[in-house]
């Protein structure tokens, strides 16, 4: 059964990015280790086109999006903006997200101590502002 | 005897001022015969007025008298209550019942003032009620404490007929502090169940 792929090349207004100001270090931990499910643009590897592989990683983007999208956070009422950075926040300090399924495939997703706490102290600051 | 019956007419006005229900300023009248028989007016006075400060401790706001948000309010208590047993089962059970609520909610009965406003908190309730019934405990927990200030501001905004309590513990949320509407005045935390039962302290009552 052919699967829609989570691709777009466009960069929303809504974007997480274009939406808060943050140094490129802190872009590019959350772009590698939560953008391909959190997202409207998915890295896919090359193994998505063998199934069941295919209808994991369309599950794994279908429900990440809906619980979370970067793409489209800052559309997203200031109630739930705060809502989610802070289980964005918490999740990571559990050790629930990333995913270790995904982490596991994707080594250089896996977020070290440091770069937990450099995003876990931006993530709080952001949210003290909003 | 004219200076009495000037310092009695004092007297229950004062009285009739502090206290506004109207039974208790009947009750006054009928107690001028006590007054005048010397009782000391600066011993009234104070103890009248703590407990006016007393019961001012507590007083709080007088929310809009809606029976709109009964169901979903009704919904958020038996999370509220299945949270303080610390079963998470029926805490999942509530968080359905207050989608139900939350779908059943006649929203053509809101000015259209009232309109966006309960959009933007029903949507993020729900997301957390949806949370509720589907995840264990601490989870649960976490989302509680969001879902209680969607309702305490969806209060506010459409209002309650309902008699509340707005309870406070400061060590709840990790030591941020994390609040919770109670149907009693006794206070049963929700947040650390039996770890810390009693922790918390009523704010505000809404009604």
């Amino acid at each position: 059964m052919p699967t829609t792929r989570n691709q777009s090349n466009e960069v929303l207004e809504t974007d997480f990015f274009k939406t808060f100001d943050a140094p490129n270090n802190i872009q590019q931990l959350l772009k590698n280790s939560c953008y391909d499910c959190h997202s409207n643009s998915t890295n896919y590897p090359w193994y998505n086109n063998i199934q069941p592989v295919s209808w994991f990683l369309e599950n794994h983007i279908k429900k990440g999006k809906k619980e979370l999208n970067f793409s489209e956070f800052g559309g997203y009422s200031k109630r739930r903006q705060k809502s989610k950075l802070k289980f964005i926040k918490s999740q990571i300090e559990k050790n629930e997200m990333p995913l270790s399924s995904y982490t596991f495939i994707h080594r250089d997703a896996k977020l070290s101590k440091i770069q937990k706490g450099i995003l876990l102290n931006w993530m709080t600051k952001l949210r003290d502002s909003l | 005897m004219k200076n009495s019956i000037y310092a009695v007419a004092f007297g229950m006005l004062f009285l009739t001022a502090c206290k506004n229900d109207p039974k208790q300023a009947e009750s006054n009248e009928m107690n001028t015969h006590e007054m005048q028989m010397g009782t000391d007016e600066n011993h009234d006075h104070s103890s009248m007025g703590a407990t006016t400060m007393q019961a001012g401790k507590t007083m709080g706001a007088t929310a809009q008298k809606s029976g709109l948000t009964s169901a979903i309010i009704d919904g958020y208590l038996e999370i509220k209550n299945a949270l303080v047993k610390e079963d998470s089962k029926k805490a999942a059970e509530g968080g359905k019942m207050m989608l139900m609520a939350f779908s059943n909610f006649d929203m053509s009965k809101l000015t259209e003032s009232q309109h966006t406003k309960y959009m933007e908190i029903a949507e993020s309730a729900k997301e957390n009620a949806v949370h509720i019934s589907k995840n264990p405990l601490e989870h649960q927990r976490e989302h509680f404490e969001f879902l209680s200030k969607d309702i305490n501001d969806m209060i506010a905004l459409v209002g309650t007929d309902k008699t509340l309590y707005q309870d406070f513990c400061p060590m709840a949320g990790n030591n941020n502090g994390a609040m919770w509407l109670s149907e009693s005045k006794e206070i049963n935390n929700p947040y650390l169940g039996s770890k810390m039962m009693k922790c918390g302290s009523i704010q505000k009552q809404i009604n």
